[in-house]
């Protein structure tokens, strides 16, 4: 697989999602942080890979904990110049809990603060290359994207993987955004990608095929909102088990009724009572081979 | 050759003793070197976790 000089892939898992090094003359530059709990691994990688060497730069294509809870951690070992999604700037500078999507979704994300920001159309040098910014609504509304079209690499984030896409969130809460997906891949389908690196699963060079798997899969799920919102649902809470590594059934339906997005998916597209969307969650959780159930604990596997 | 999936459960805590991921049983330099290993890189280091757990166990049986 040909990256770039100086660049390497943290292929990590599904709490934290992937990071990508630039070890330039210049600079050193990480796109994407990983989850707050792995920060001491995020830091031990990036240790390993810098030597003796700082931190420069930190860029994040989109803000969901999984993408920037290393912030933190990495400015305070650091002192790292972070660029973040421009319309995100004034949610972060005040710390907002009500824009930001920790809160909502049940997820930790330690403050962090931010140095430049990004918008479509901006350029980034990137491991001696020219790098575009473009924008990826759907998954999220104030996600981006880099492509280097000189090596048709593509940093996808969560708008296209190998198979399918980040959970359309927005959707969730009933704000529209199939159709921004479907825009996002169709900007991807435009360009001449000969490698993609996406938040989550390994860097993939069939870009046509994935973008085929994505498209069927957008089709399937805009057909109708409840699928997204059961899956939305489902992985809301194998992220709470990845985290906790356990729950109890009554933790789970009493945590689940305080998480505001799950709350809100339940009632619009659902309509369950809490106890039956629980044991529905674990349910599903189980017959996925995500979970097991122990003595009345779901437990992650 | 297929390339193996990764074997990151989401533990993602090093062993100062083993100097080993807890979960996956990779080194950090099996980490780093992962998201851009051949497949067969990664069948090579998957057996090298799937010595280290067998040598693990057989320690554990031991003691």
């Amino acid at each position: 697989m040909k990256l770039l000089p100086g660049m390497q892939v943290f292929e990590r898992g599904w709490l934290s999602a992937n990071n990508i090094l630039f070890v330039d003359e210049e600079a050193s530059t990480l796109i994407d942080t990983g989850y707050v709990t792995h920060a001491p691994q995020t830091q031990a990688l990036l240790q390993h890979a810098l030597g003796a060497r700082g931190l420069d730069r930190i860029i994040n294509t989109h803000l969901h904990s999984d993408h920037c809870g290393g912030n933190a951690q990495l400015q305070a070992q650091y002192a790292a110049h972070t660029s973040i999604p421009e319309a995100e700037a004034v949610a972060v500078r005040d710390w907002n809990d009500d824009a930001l999507s920790y809160r909502a979704t049940g997820q930790q994300c330690p403050r962090f603060r931010f140095d430049a920001t990004l918008k479509g159309g901006d350029r980034l040098r990137l491991g001696g290359a020219d790098w575009q910014v473009l924008v990826a609504p759907g998954h999220d509304p104030h996600a981006l994207m880099f492509w280097c079209e000189r090596e048709g690499l593509l940093i996808s984030a969560d708008a296209l993987w190998e198979d399918g896409f980040g959970v359309v969130f927005p959707e969730l809460e009933g704000q529209a955004a199939f159709a921004d997906v479907r825009a996002t891949l169709e900007l991807i389908a435009s360009l001449d990608a000969r490698l993609a690196i996406p938040g989550h699963g390994a860097p993939f060079a069939d870009v046509g095929a994935a973008l085929q798997r994505a498209f069927s899969r957008l089709d399937y799920l805009a057909a109708d909102p409840g699928r997204n919102a059961r899956n939305g649902i489902k992985v809301l809470v194998k992220f709470r088990l990845l985290e906790r590594r356990k729950a109890s059934l009554a933790e789970l339906e009493h945590w689940m009724r305080e998480v505001p997005l799950l709350a809100t998916s339940n009632r619009l597209h659902l309509q369950m009572e809490d106890a039956a969307l629980a044991q529905w969650v674990a349910l599903q959780l189980v017959k996925a081979g995500a979970a097991r159930l122990e003595d009345g604990w779901l437990v992650d596997c | 050759m297929q390339a193996p999936p990764s074997p990151c459960i989401n533990v993602c805590r090093m062993d100062p003793h083993s100097g080993l991921c807890v979960g996956c049983q990779r080194t950090l330099d099996e980490i780093a070197a992962w998201g851009s290993a051949s497949a067969e890189r990664k069948t090579l280091i998957l057996q090298e976790v799937d010595r280290r757990r067998r040598q693990a166990a057989h320690q554990e049986g031991q003691a």
